[in-house]
């Protein structure tokens, strides 16, 4: 059954990058005004706070995060639980939030995330990462994040004929819609012959197949149907959302191809909904590494297993395409602050669908879907949304 | 050996080059690394096992940028292998140059070995059969 009560009414992330002098409760504290404040929602209004981090114990040596991040933020004395599930971390405090507003706990809530990684050098940030990969049976043996993707692209390119070249494109369509997103890490477009340097994180993946380390933080204003309009004239409603977890170990899988978690998270998200892959006029994916949003598009069925790399060859998935994907940049070059990024994907699929993508605008945006995994693709979250007049 | 097994001793097992992997008393599937449930049939009684060693190279990757505790050990490769036995387990590549990563075909036999690594550690390990 299609979701009933809840409605995003705001949706705000910070530019996304090397925020030098800017710790993590103040690029929060900034995400949760420009979705609050700034846009006229009164704090007093929200009733609790769904918060995402991922690991701010190893990245700025801070645990217990949601009431510190929401007390520095002006909302001491709500409600306030941090959710972790590694780079699905900002959509699972979303689809709590969710769950609260459609349980009649409360009628507003915020969800705010954020992470903050350049405080570390890229050697502790690779660690810190790995930390979302199973520690005693392949991270101790120096499987890194980068090379758990890496070992899905050689199978993927095995079975399929995808090719270095075709996950090549995926940066360049990726940097390319950046460079018109004034929020983004990377706001240039680069040649394929730049994103083809043979500079190796974990072979075929190259620097510019990986989403880069980032700071940054999101937020956003869900409310009760009843309550939306006293805040925007364009709610946009949450009609499904599904999640699912699968095994940490790549070794348990029986398919490198694709991720079971985002199968089964989207098919759930679109069950509730009473939608289809065919009804979704974009997708915003997690495209960590360039081939994740290869696979990501064939998990949510946008295209069929195998035909992934063929869509982004033909220009389907460009911001003009028939099936636009990460229209404004993705995390690839928007930037990936782990924890904060589940929100700021809601928070693009959210401006789309009401016509606030300036130059990243899609030519048909009533309906669109968010696919956030976490780690190895042991968590997943996929969510639809709706403008509530479309 | 009526022992139950445990994810310490299955760690040790590998350290002292005798890898052994878990197998469901009630279905006999056999399971590494460890877990607490069989995933064929939801068992939870586990025993030790042997296995053959050989195995079947699924895909791979060569690890340019990690971790510290790796450092020394760049470039090196990490692999996903089924074994004869049925189960599919992680491990690090040997006898390829990780610098000629288009020379290592996928579906090679390949067979069970130990590699004590840089950083300390033994890590499970597998070389092309020949």
């Amino acid at each position: 059954m299609p979701l009933k009560n809840t409605q995003i009414v705001s949706g705000a992330q910070t530019k996304f990058g090397n925020l030098e002098g800017i710790t993590l409760r103040e690029m929060f504290a900034e995400a949760v005004d420009k979705a609050t404040v700034d846009v006229d929602i009164p704090k007093k209004d929200v009733q609790a706070v769904f918060v995402g981090t991922f690991v701010p114990e190893m990245l700025v040596h801070q645990g217990h995060t949601a009431p510190l991040l929401v007390d520095y933020a002006g909302l001491r004395g709500l409600p306030a639980t941090r959710h972790e599930a590694a780079c699905a971390s900002g959509a699972t405090a979303l689809r709590s939030a969710i769950m609260a507003i459609e349980s009649d706990i409360y009628d507003t809530v915020l969800v705010a995330a954020a992470e903050k990684m350049t405080s570390v050098s890229t050697n502790q940030a690779t660690e810190a990462l790995a930390a979302a990969a199973d520690d005693e049976f392949e991270s101790s043996m120096g499987l890194t994040f980068p090379g758990v993707f890496a070992i899905a692209a050689v199978a993927h390119m095995q079975k399929f004929g995808t090719t270095e070249e075709d996950m090549a494109r995926v940066a360049v369509k990726a940097h390319k819609n950046a460079a018109t997103n004034p929020l983004a890490q990377f706001q240039k477009e680069i040649t394929m012959e730049k994103a083809m340097t043979p500079r190796f994180i974990a072979w075929p993946l190259k620097l510019f197949d990986c989403s880069p380390i980032s700071d940054g933080a999101a937020a956003m204003v869900l409310t009760s149907k009843e309550k939306a309009k006293e805040y925007t004239d364009t709610p946009v409603s949450v009609v499904g959302t599904g999640q699912a977890s699968a095994s940490m170990n790549l070794c348990d899988r029986t398919e490198l191809t694709s991720f079971e978690a985002s199968v089964a998270a989207s098919r759930a998200a679109y069950k509730m909904a009473g939608l289809g892959p065919e009804d979704m006029d974009f997708a915003v994916v997690h495209d960590c590494f360039t081939i994740a949003e290869i696979i990501a598009s064939e998990d949510i069925g946008f295209f069929e297993p195998g035909e992934g790399a063929k869509a982004v060859r033909d220009g389907v998935t460009a911001l003009d395409g028939d099936r636009p994907i990460n229209p404004m940049g993705g995390l690839k070059a928007v930037g990936h602050p782990v924890g904060a990024t589940g929100v700021k994907q809601a928070v693009v699929v959210y401006r789309e669908l009401i016509g606030d993508a300036g130059a990243n605008q899609v030519a048909k945006h009533d309906t669109g879907i968010m696919h956030n995994f976490g780690g190895t693709g042991a968590s997943c979250v996929v969510s639809i949304f709706r403008r509530a007049d479309a | 050996m009526t022992e139950k097994p445990t994810i310490e001793q299955y760690l040790k097992n590998i350290e002292a080059h005798d890898f052994q992997p878990f197998k469901c008393l009630d279905c006999g599937t056999i399971i590494a690394p460890p877990s607490g449930t069989c995933y064929s049939c939801g068992g939870n009684k586990m025993e030790w096992a042997r296995v053959s060693g050989k195995g079947t190279l699924v895909s791979f990757t060569v690890i340019h940028v990690a971790p510290d505790a790796f450092q020394e050990e760049i470039p090196y490769i990490i692999a996903i292998v089924d074994l004869e036995e049925g189960t599919r387990v992680t491990g690090r590549l040997q006898g390829f140059d990780p610098l000629k990563p288009e020379e290592i075909g996928l579906g090679i036999p390949v067979v069970l070995d130990y590699e004590a690594g840089k950083s300390g550690r033994t890590y499970l390990s597998f070389r092309p059969e020949r």
